[in-house]
């Protein structure tokens, strides 16, 4: 294969843009997808700060990277669950791409917060992954919040969104069909979410994330229970073969033409929101899902004590 | 004799008698866009030629989750 652009041998093709590129023009290729979700998703301007969250993922560290190469203000968070050497080694690779790229961070401790996610495995009667999920996306919040962050940004690439979307579909699940996309503006509360790697998928973040030396391979979570979505993603990577484009188009008419009719329907049930009495993060009841679970955890770990 | 390493499966493979990068993937059920192919530390598009003595990395890039 030739690169598109230059000629020159190609090191990545893709199917999808019935393209190929050399490194190089991967590169003007990668940073341009990125800059448009930026522009036309109105995720953020240069005058904005960005926290980004930093898991130690390849799409994490890759969307970091591009970000501070455009030239935006970022600086990342990273949150150690205090799963044993699964996080002492995420939180290692985090801190030295960091300290590599000299990058802003910021780590938070879960032992220090009371939640470490081995006693919330322990003590709490759900899903470990359901609950570690939503901590993450508490802190996340709350710690943009803090700090005065316009937005907060995810490495989530298209096959993550198309996944989920995926998933969502297949139980018309109105909910969360009304507020998934790669823009959810600020609401009470909440600060703006992003997702600047929308437009680009797994395939081409772990190339960027190969060719620029990112070190991808992760060993995964002792709690992992089998990836989810990864059956999903396999049909659809099928899909995308037979048909590509198809993967881009499900999600980009999704956006156009199907979120809006989801978010009409979700406004007449909308719940009233409130301050949490705990930690002052929006709820719907008194005391936030997450410190409830803090709550129970210090509790149980009490009575396990005596 | 092609030598390959699968990840993150962790596996190591070996084959004979394949001649192109697209014929290593339809051999371990992938498609193109499903897998990285590395050779001495440089990316293969699928049409590249391989040949006996290969030593090749073949990273999937789905994640769990
Ligand atoms: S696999 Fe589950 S417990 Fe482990 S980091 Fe992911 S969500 Fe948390
Ligand atoms: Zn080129
Ligand atoms: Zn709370």
């Amino acid at each position: 294969m030739k690169c598109k652009r230059c000629k020159k041998p190609a090191v990545v093709g893709l199917p999808s843009h019935h393209t190929a590129f050399c490194e190089e023009c991967f590169y003007v290729y990668f940073t341009r997808q990125v800059e448009t979700a930026i522009r036309r998703q109105k995720m953020f301007t240069f005058d904005e700060r960005i926290l980004v969250a930093l898991s130690g993922g390849k799409d994490s560290l890759t969307l970091m990277l591009a970000l501070h190469e455009l030239g935006y203000d970022v600086a990342g968070l990273h949150i150690d669950l205090g799963i044993y050497e699964s996080s002492v080694r995420a939180r290692a690779k985090v801190e030295s791409f960091c300290e590599q790229h000299g990058l802003t961070l910021q780590v938070l401790e879960m032992e220090a917060e009371g939640l470490p996610m081995p006693d919330v495995k322990e003590h709490i009667n759900r899903p470990v992954c359901s609950v570690c999920g939503k901590v993450k996306r508490h802190y996340f919040n709350k710690i943009a919040r803090e700090g005065n962050f316009d937005a907060l940004a995810t490495g989530h690439n298209l096959d993550d969104e198309v996944a989920r979307l995926f998933a969502n579909t297949l139980r018309w699940d109105s909910g969360y069909l009304s507020d998934q996309g790669p823009t959810l503006p600020a609401a009470e509360g909440f600060v703006r979410k992003v997702k600047p790697l929308y437009r680009l998928s797994e395939f081409e973040t772990a190339n960027y994330a190969f060719l620029r030396g990112i070190e991808i391979h992760s060993d995964p979570c002792p709690f992992a229970s089998g990836a989810s979505f990864t059956s999903h993603k396999e049909l659809i990577g099928e899909l995308e073969h037979r048909s590509p484009g198809s993967k881009f188009q499900f999600y980009d008419g999704f956006l156009k033409r199907g979120r809006e009719a989801f978010k009409m329907l979700e406004k007449e049930v909308g719940e009233e929101l409130s301050p949490c009495e705990d930690c002052g993060s929006p709820t719907s009841v008194e005391i936030c899902g997450v410190c409830r679970v803090k709550r129970a955890v210090r509790d149980k770990k009490a009575a396990a004590a005596q | 004799m092609i030598k390959v390493r699968l990840e993150p499966d962790g596996k190591d493979l070996e084959f004979h008698g394949l001649k192109t990068v697209l014929g290593l993937l339809n051999k371990l059920g992938l498609r193109p866009t499903m897998a990285l192919v590395v050779r001495d530390g440089g990316l293969l598009t699928p049409d590249i030629r391989i040949k006996s003595g290969d030593e090749i990395l073949v990273r999937k890039v789905t994640s769990a989750g």
